[in-house]
């Protein structure tokens, strides 16, 4: 960026730091990186869902020239720690869940297809997997748990023998008077709602080498996380080596998601075969292993009876909640935990009363259930699309269910069920802006005309508020939530540059921008003269979750503003003394520090830091000369993310696909440090749940069979079917003196499903179609128009 | 397998030497032969055009191609087109246009970008739409990318700026 002198950086449309070397082909993402010495890995995987392993013979492998080394599960067995997933962060042992324990790789059983049985190390990937095809392996077929029927049925055989059967959770959650809420309703609606298994396919895969040292007894893992500590803290305990000597280093990530928050079982048999070997050992994924093996996400359904009024005021919902977990449980976050987010997290910006809840999260032999973006966010599709076939039931149009059941701010209910304040909530504001935008009136008028033509035009509303990092809590106080603070380092270097080492992992969020705005502005320094380091546990900051859950905006940005203003105070000591002047008398701009007022006294950090350096006798005795600042920072007084969504399409009854004519998007995170940035999130969530809708299925066969392991059967929304999005922000109410700055990662995601949906069941609906799933590609719309007969 | 087959091309204008079995990716060779690791691969399978690069001027997707088959040809990968520290005006109109996130797709695109505009720069909003359709990108939405393709063209045409 130019920069205008004493111009602020936050809040300008700043170009990223990081573009330059994306652009031109310098990024080093994890394929990029070679070692010397390196071998590299295949796995091989299990073709079927269930079954014992009666025998694995790798002889053949083993004799191929170029292979290195091959581990069978039960080899690894002896080399590793079973693992129970969660247990180091104390996710395992929730209220009701059951946690099975496991090896990197298949022993005595497979669980899906894809599990990986043996690791294969060889000069080359091209070797590596010649010789996976040599492997010979031995399968008892079991019978296959695919649906959440077949894991209730006793008859079925348990995934995880030791479980003795297939339920992964069990929860019951109450909260306010369920019986007075529905004692009050004129009527309870009823609906099931389910949403399909699909995943967060990142461009870039999973990948990682394990370097173990023999010398110094040290591993180093490069890898592509978001999370390098959490890799880290997962496999030390594994492997049997002490945490502090193990190293581990991401450089570019290709995307997660929410995929990449912790380790993965291949992870581990790498760090093995490393070890074992004293060599470095790769391993990138290929599409197919990402498609079935890395993790998917979503697939869940809510059996619902909500307590409503007949003006449509929804007091209570009784839920009945499933979710399948998949096989093994992920590591650290089991996907059976967020079976409890869909209560938890349902309320969103209503006035509910009460919610009552029964959740029961499954194993099946599918592959590993993981975290993908806005985790709870079946909660918002199920509460918006609940709220809009009430609509639909008591003949009310779906804006105005949302004006009677959406709070008001500073009016009751002044917080929600969960004791959480709605302060500073702007829904009300955002529904109102986008029904404007969108000539809600003139849109009905339309929709009717175009009846008559044959065309079926829809609209969707959905809103959704999202804690990122919500409004500080008095019950609970900081507004950091469950994963603490947010800790960094903010430096002058002895070259004068500022230097700024974050906690976070940037994966495309543009925190290398980002927070070099916010220092520049609280230190007075140049953007150009400040660098963001990351990604390497030796000096980073320990973070649980670095990049995810929307916490940079508020967390990262508010320690670096509060580590750089501490910073600045002890510049300005420093200058004070050189300069003889007082420190209040004092400014810094482009990194020069000057006399307010008499701009000829000045002195530039630069000259500060080799004062420092070279001539500390000309600073008082005593002072501080440490320019170094680690801050700390809780998230101040928070606030919420959230906002309102529409969607117009027009749905061809022929051919039974979606055209989406207009993306209305009208959000509150705050303030926005680089609005560009900003807007690319929003763009990106909505793309995600424009697939999740039209396109994306993890889909498997009732025998457990996997049926979308390439780009031709699991489907990616491309330039063609994707609007030009239309984004506007409602006017931020700020409750922290310095920090406004809130998530925006997960909005569009977890919002857009159900404006999509509601669109269409709004377009269809003269038809007599009941949208009641989240996957409506061209098939399934015909099937509903029953146009074709459903499977 | 076949064993190692010498390979001689043009790289980014410079002549190359390099082997590689007969199996061997144009994608992988690059990558693992000449170290030109700004090709990605995203999918191995032709679907979602990371692993773009241009033969003989023509937008090709480097997993599909062999390493022998390029002999004797030209191929321009991504770290062929910036002049030393300033960019090609596709990658500069990206940066301005804040085109992209995570960065992994972005060679393919800008590989496509330039094939397209150099065969004609004077595209609307839908024909670049079009013309991308096969390169997937799973951050961003695509606006931004296609605003940066719509200020390249507009640079050409209206600038001259060379593609």
């Amino acid at each position: 960026m130019t920069n205008v002198a004493g111009a602020r950086s936050v809040g300008a449309r700043v170009k990223r730091s990081e573009d330059p070397r994306i652009l031109t082909g310098k990024g080093r993402y994890i394929d990029d990186v070679v070692l010397p010495g390196m071998l590299h890995a295949a796995f091989f995987r299990s073709i079927v869902p269930h079954a014992r392993l009666a025998s694995v013979d790798v002889s053949a492998a083993r004799e191929l020239p170029g292979v290195i080394a091959v581990y069978t599960g039960e080899e690894i067995k002896t080399r590793t720690k079973a693992n129970q997933a969660g247990t180091v962060i104390g996710m395992n042992n929730m209220p009701g869940m059951k946690s099975p324990w496991f090896h990197a790789l298949a022993t005595d059983k497979v669980r899906f297809v894809g599990d990986p049985i043996a690791l294969v190390v060889a000069e080359s990937r091209y070797v590596a997997e010649d010789a996976c095809e040599l492997i010979v392996e031995d399968y008892e077929m079991l019978d296959p748990i695919v649906t959440y029927e077949h894991a209730l049925d006793p008859s079925r055989p348990p995934i995880f023998d030791e479980l003795g059967d297939n339920i992964a959770m069990t929860a019951e959650m109450a909260i306010g008077d369920i019986d007075a809420a529905f004692s009050k309703a004129d009527r309870v609606v009823s609906a099931t709602i389910s949403v399909h298994r699909h995943q967060n396919v990142p461009m870039e895969g999973r990948g990682s080498i394990a370097s173990w040292d023999p010398g110094t007894e040290q591993l180093t893992i490069h890898t592509s996380t978001q999370s390098p500590h959490m890799v880290r803290m997962l496999l030390a305990p594994q492997i049997d080596v002490p945490l502090e000597r193990i190293r581990v280093i991401a450089g570019d990530v290709g995307g997660a998601f929410g995929l990449k928050t912790g380790l993965f079982r291949e992870d581990v048999a790498l760090a093995v075969a490393s070890m074992d070997l004293g060599r470095p050992v790769k391993w990138v994924e290929d599409r197919s292993e990402h498609l079935s093996s890395s993790g998917q996400a979503r697939e869940e359904m809510a059996d619902l009876e909500a307590a409503v009024t007949d003006d449509g005021l929804l007091l209570a919902v009784k839920m009945n909640v499933k979710l399948n977990a998949g096989a093994y449980p992920c590591d650290p976050f089991p996907g059976a935990m967020f079976a409890n987010s869909i209560s938890g997290s349902f309320q969103g910006p209503t006035q509910i009363e009460a919610i009552a809840a029964t959740t029961t999260a499954v194993f099946s032999n599918k592959a590993t259930y993981v975290a993908y973006r806005g985790p709870w966010a079946t909660a918002d599709f199920v509460r918006e699309r609940l709220l809009d076939i009430i609509a639909r039931e008591l003949e009310i149009d779906p804006i105005d269910i949302r004006r009677r059941n959406y709070v008001v701010r500073d009016e009751p209910p002044l917080a929600m069920l969960s004791g959480q304040p709605f302060t500073g909530v702007t829904t009300r504001e955002s529904l109102e802006q986008a029904a404007e935008l969108v000539d809600w009136e003139g849109f009905r008028r339309r929709q009717f005309a175009a009846r008559d033509q044959g065309r079926y035009l829809g609209l969707g509303i959905a809103s959704y508020l999202e804690a990122a990092p919500g409004p500080r809590n008095p019950a609970v106080g900081a507004g950091g939530g469950i994963m603490g603070n947010e800790v960094t380092h903010v430096s002058i270097e002895r070259d004068g540059k500022t230097v700024i080492i974050t906690q976070q992992h940037p994966h495309g969020q543009g925190h290398e921008t980002t927070l070099a705005q916010v220092a520049a502005d609280e230190l007075g320094v140049r953007f150009e003269d400040i660098t963001v380091r990351y990604g390497d546990t030796d000096i980073t900051p320990v973070a649980l979750v670095a990049t995810g859950g929307s916490r940079a905006a508020t967390m990262a940005n508010g320690a670096v503003l509060h580590a750089s203003r501490e910073l600045r105070t002890k510049i300005l000591s420093l200058t004070s003394a050189l300069l003889e002047a007082n420190p209040d008398d004092l400014q810094i701009t482009e990194g020069v520090v000057s006399v307010k007022g008499s701009p000829g006294s000045n002195m530039s950090i630069v000259e500060i830091a080799r004062i420092i350096e070279q001539q500390p006798e000309r600073l008082p005795e005593g002072i501080d000369l440490e320019l170094k600042v680690t801050g700390s920072y809780d998230g101040g007084m928070g606030g919420w993310s959230g906002g309102t969504h529409c969607c117009l399409v027009e749905v061809d009854v022929e051919t039974g696909l979606v055209h989406i004519d207009r993306y209305v998007v009208v959000e509150d995170c705050g303030v926005p440090v680089n609005p560009a940035i900003v807007e690319g999130q929003v763009r990106g969530g909505v793309t995600q749940g424009i697939g999740a809708v039209l396109f994306e299925r993890s889909s498997y066969g009732d025998d457990g069979q996997f049926l979308a392991s390439t780009f031709m059967d699991y489907l990616l929304p491309t330039t063609t079917v994707v609007p030009n999005f239309e984004i506007h922000h409602v006017d931020t109410i700020a409750l922290d003196p310095d920090v406004n700055f809130r998530g925006v990662g997960e909005g569009g995601m977890i919002v857009s499903p159900a404006a999509i949906t509601n669109a269409i069941e709004d377009a269809l609906a003269p038809l007599g179609v009941k949208v009641r799933e989240q996957h409506l590609p061209p098939a399934r719309i015909l099937e509903l128009l029953g146009t074709v007969v459903a499977e | 397998m076949t064993g190692e087959q010498a390979i001689r091309l043009t790289v980014n204008g410079t002549a190359r030497s390099a082997t590689a079995e007969v199996r061997m990716t144009l994608a992988d060779f690059l990558r693992d032969r000449l170290a030109l690791t700004g090709t990605h691969l995203g999918c191995e399978h032709g679907v979602c055009g990371a692993c773009t690069v241009l033969v003989d001027g023509e937008a090709v997707r480097s997993c599909l191609m062999l390493a022998v088959q390029a002999r004797g040809h030209d191929v321009v990968t991504v770290e062929g087109l910036a002049d030393g520290d300033r960019m090609h005006s596709v990658q500069q109109a990206f940066w301005e246009s804040h085109s992209f996130q995570c960065g992994f797709c972005t060679p393919g695109f800008v590989m496509s970008t330039v094939a397209l505009l150099r065969e004609n720069s004077d595209v609307d909003e839908q024909e670049v739409r079009e013309a991308l359709s096969g390169n997937i990108c799973r951050c961003t939405g695509y606006q931004s990318i296609v605003e940066g393709v719509l200020l390249a063209a507009r640079r050409a045409r209206e600038e001259g700026s060379v593609l």
